[in-house]
């Protein structure tokens, strides 16, 4: 694994809704192995920008390079980018008329032509990884939100992606299920997965980000290592956000 | 007793008069299924290309065809486009009366089935769709896999009676002559001048069969919902 190799590169992302500018031109950098967390106030365009890396939100303007291929070329086929970009939902998402298995299966099943039994395998093992593995046939409906939340997590490895994409991934959670799901993030990232993590968790991302942006305004206002983020803001605007959150 | 058994002689037995109604009945039952098989065909495609046209304002031509199909078809008596389709658009040619009344109930229904359908289609969560796209699928295969099985699910309930409208709806073909369950019942009761007993059989063979489906259909549902908890 290359630290230095930049994975995702945008450039000046923007991205307007009608009459509102949701990201002002953002430009950063995502490192392969860099665990990225996004916070800033709501509306300030942090999760309108983690979905435009995937054009699940298609931006206005900008380009985003991902392993060197620009995914605002029109020429692109996005669908097979998308499936080394995993994403996870503040709602989970999981499927509800598919059991835990096969909600982790169908998508290497018909897009990767993985077979079924290595298929099941593999997302065995990983369901075995979270704790869940007695839940394979169960359905989404029978989960509590940490489980699902965790499955929606290991559905999202089956496709062994490049990155990680998290959406608020603990915000519609109750508090006492936040921290199963905190641990099955945290493990990722020990294991240098790439991830880009939308959060309020401001004490997780002192934790376990290698680096943190600050957006307000559709815009990168500051960005830098946890210790220093938190313990030496310059910006303003993120004085009075973390005096305000922490 | 003895007046009620000489009248249902009379109605159902000479001159094997009963085979009115099992002929017709046959003849109702090919073109309900006919009607449906076109109509949720139909009902599939236009529910597609309307949803489609809503979430993405792609196939804009498509969904212009569309809506024109509906608005008609919805806009208009059944009675009114089966005799069209009869005198008028096949009106030059001797055509299989069952085959008019087929397209015609299925082309009426399929405009019924689609907003059914669309309305399933609507209503799953946008965050379905959002996860299909994100793990890699593309629109159609997105479509087929996560939101179809949702949305059909949702709204049998919806499609099953529109089943049982389109069953009795067809009671209307004999306006093209066609001899279903109620003509059937009909040319028993020019032939006896009793209305009472063909009328009140045809009645209740509809009957029979309406409640028969709605209980297969509850039966399907209990199961359906089952299968996710």
């Amino acid at each position: 694994m290359n630290a230095n190799e930049s994975l995702i590169r945008v450039v000046d992302l923007k991205k307007s809704f009608t009459g509102v500018h949701a990201l002002k031109g953002v430009s950063t950098e995502i490192y392969r192995g860099e665990v990225v967390f996004v916070v800033g106030p709501s509306g300030s365009g942090k999760s309108t920008f983690l979905r435009c890396l995937n054009r699940l939100e298609d931006p206005t303007g900008g380009h985003i390079y991902f392993n060197g291929v620009d995914l605002m070329d029109p020429k692109v086929n996005i669908n097979t980018h998308r499936q080394k970009m995993g994403m996870v939902f503040q709602h989970f998402n999981l499927f509800p008329h598919m059991t835990i298995l096969r909600n982790m299966t169908i998508a290497p099943m018909k897009l990767q032509g993985v077979s079924k039994e290595q298929a099941e395998a593999e997302a065995m093992k990983l369901l075995e990884r979270v704790g869940l593995g007695d839940r394979a046939n169960a359905y989404p409906s029978q989960l509590s939100g940490g489980q699902k939340q965790r499955v929606a997590i290991v559905r999202a490895l089956c496709m062994k992606p490049e990155v990680l994409l998290f959406d608020e991934p603990t915000s519609a959670l109750d508090p006492e299920m936040v921290g199963e799901v905190l641990a099955v993030m945290r493990e990722l990232a020990q294991e240098h997965m790439t991830m880009v993590v939308v959060t309020h968790e401001m004490g997780f991302a002192r934790e376990v980000a290698d680096r943190v942006l600050f957006m307000a305004d559709g815009q990168i206002l500051e960005e830098g290592a946890p210790a220093e983020f938190f313990e030496h803001p310059s910006n303003e605007r993120l004085k009075t956000f973390l005096s305000k959150v922490i | 007793m003895q007046v009620i058994m000489e009248r249902l002689y009379l109605n159902f037995v000479k001159d094997n008069r009963w085979q009115y109604l099992a002929n017709g009945l046959k003849t109702t039952l090919i073109v309900t299924l006919g009607a449906v098989m076109i109509g949720i065909l139909i009902g599939f495609v236009v529910a597609v290309v309307r949803s489609t046209y809503e979430k993405t304002k792609k196939l804009k031509i498509l969904n212009l065809v569309c809506r024109l199909y509906l608005t008609v078809l919805r806009g208009t008596p059944v009675v009114v486009q089966l005799l069209i389709i009869y005198f008028v658009i096949f009106g030059s040619v001797s055509i299989n009366k069952t085959f008019v009344a087929i397209v015609a109930f299925g082309l009426n229904s399929g405009a019924y089935v689609a907003e059914i359908i669309r309305s399933g289609i609507m209503s799953i969560d946008e965050g379905q769709f959002e996860a299909g796209r994100s793990l890699g699928f593309n629109y159609p295969q997105t479509m087929i896999f996560i939101i179809l099985p949702q949305a059909l699910k949702n709204v049998l309930p919806a499609l099953a009676n529109e089943f049982i409208v389109l069953l009795k709806e067809t009671s209307v073909a004999g306006y093209i002559a066609l001899e279903d369950l109620t003509k059937g019942g009909d040319i028993i009761r020019s032939r006896t001048y009793d209305a009472f007993m063909p009328l009140i059989a045809v009645a209740l063979i509809y009957l029979v069969m309406v409640v028969t489906f709605s209980k297969l259909v509850n039966i399907l549902e209990r199961r359906l919902r089952n299968s996710e908890r």
